[in-house]
């Protein structure tokens, strides 16, 4: 049997091709779902805080070196959206579908927010772009991705033949 | 700086969010040339695996996309070929039409063939010489094969050709090494033959021309080649199977010979003895 940590391994790396390679042709005008954030989110729900936060960080950085943002901006949004992520670990709190939705909604409006406030920052984009942007294009982004993410909780209801003790 | 240490200890998870968010706020806040610098040693140290795996994928997308683009050139190239290949046909034809012409003493018009009947036997053709050219009725027509048929009607700017190969045509020829006379005619489209009486010096291989007796084809054209001697079921006659030189399945350019039948200078005699009682 393999570890769990190469399953997740396997499910980054899965995660980053599909987002290179598949996403793109199943964009509906020009909103994508974002499968990294997605993987990230199920990952920090099961192991909490501390894995969250240095997943997101190299998740982050991975992408701030291969994307034409700021270097260090994913890095820093991934790890704190990471860690808000790992605060509902599912060793210390259940949660079912439905919570799980309207967090993984929070969380895409949370980092796309940091994201574009740490643009504004260094940039000196105008404030209005934080909202236009959140509205027209996280919003969209967000209930796509809820509906992909969607999928791995069918995938979860799945009923398996119990482990052999 | 013990009780830092301590807290760390006893906070691990914010000291690592401290850790990695400064980090990252580092980097944001790192001049460009050491950004750059960062970058240089991340990709090929850390984050090597995924900078083979975005090379690759970039090259196998390069590569489909230059697939499509050859693919769409071969279709374009492929089109261009045929077309050339047509021309060159074309001009093959062409440059043997023309030496035809050389090698005739009589004013040829040369003409494309229009119209074709698409059916088993196609027994007639409309080319597009007319009027406007002085064409005639019963003008021959020929290919660089030799004879292919005659005009039957004449329009403004087309004409109506019988071809040879219509089981009503029949055509005075002769053998060219005996000067024995015939007629060339067919019964299905395909077969030709000629009626020889049974002593006709006549051989396989033997060439056949127009004997220029029929009034419409002037003498010495070519029309085909013996083939074969069949038996025949009355004794006095002999058959012999011509193959025509021209390709009828073929014809693409012709050449009308302005000739006019060579009855028409004593037409006016030969009707005045057609209504005389």
């Amino acid at each position: 049997m393999m570890s769990d940590t190469v399953k997740w391994v396997i499910a980054f790396i899965v995660a980053l091709i599909l987002q290179t390679s598949f996403v793109p042709a199943i964009s509906l005008g020009g909103i994508k779902p974002d499968l990294l954030i997605i993987v990230l989110f199920f990952y920090s729900l099961k192991y909490g805080v501390m894995p969250g936060i240095f997943v997101g960080f190299f998740l982050g950085l991975g992408q701030d070196l291969y994307s034409p943002s700021l270097l260090g901006q994913n890095a820093l949004v991934k790890t704190v959206v990471g860690a808000l992520i790992g605060l509902f670990n599912e060793r210390v709190m259940r949660t079912d579908p439905l919570i799980k939705t309207v967090l993984l909604l929070v969380v895409f409006v949370v980092h796309d927010a940091l994201f574009l406030v740490v643009q504004i920052v260094k940039l000196g984009d105008s404030v209005g772009v934080l909202f236009s942007g959140l509205f027209l294009h996280t919003l969209p982004r967000a209930l796509y991705s809820v509906a992909v993410a969607s999928l791995f909780y069918l995938w979860d209801m799945i009923p398996r033949p119990a482990a052999r003790k | 700086m013990q009780w830092i240490i301590r807290f760390f200890a006893s906070h691990r998870s914010i000291a690592s969010l401290l850790l990695t968010a400064g980090a990252g706020i580092w980097m944001l806040s790192s001049p460009q040339m050491q950004q750059q610098r960062i970058t240089r040693y991340l990709t090929y140290s850390v984050f090597y695996p995924f900078q083979f795996y975005f090379n690759q994928t970039t090259r196998i997308k390069n590569i489909f996309a230059e697939n499509r683009r050859l693919k769409e050139e071969i279709a374009s190239l492929s089109v261009k070929l045929a077309q050339t290949t047509d021309r060159t046909l074309e001009n093959e034809r062409l440059t043997d039409l023309l030496d035809i012409s050389r090698r005739y003493p009589f004013t040829l018009v040369p003409a494309r063939v229009v119209v074709r009947d698409p059916s088993f036997i196609s027994r007639s053709a409309i080319v597009n010489v007319g009027k406007d050219k002085g064409i005639l009725p019963y003008m021959p027509v020929m290919t660089a094969g030799g004879v292919a048929g005659k005009v039957i009607k004449v329009m403004g700017r087309m004409s109506l050709v019988q071809l040879m190969i219509d089981p009503a045509n029949r055509t005075s020829v002769m053998i060219q090494r005996t000067r024995e006379i015939g007629i060339l005619e067919t019964e299905n489209g395909s077969d030709f033959f000629i009626m020889f009486r049974a002593h006709a010096d006549v051989a396989i291989g033997d060439t056949v021309v127009t004997s220029g007796l029929g009034g419409i084809y002037p003498k010495g054209l070519l029309a085909g080649i013996v083939s074969r001697l069949a038996e025949n079921r009355d004794p006095l006659f002999k058959k012999a199977l011509v193959k025509p030189e021209t390709n009828f399945d073929r014809l693409e350019e012709v050449f009308v010979i302005k000739l006019p039948p060579q009855w028409a200078s004593f037409k006016s005699e030969l009707d005045s003895l057609e209504a005389a009682p």
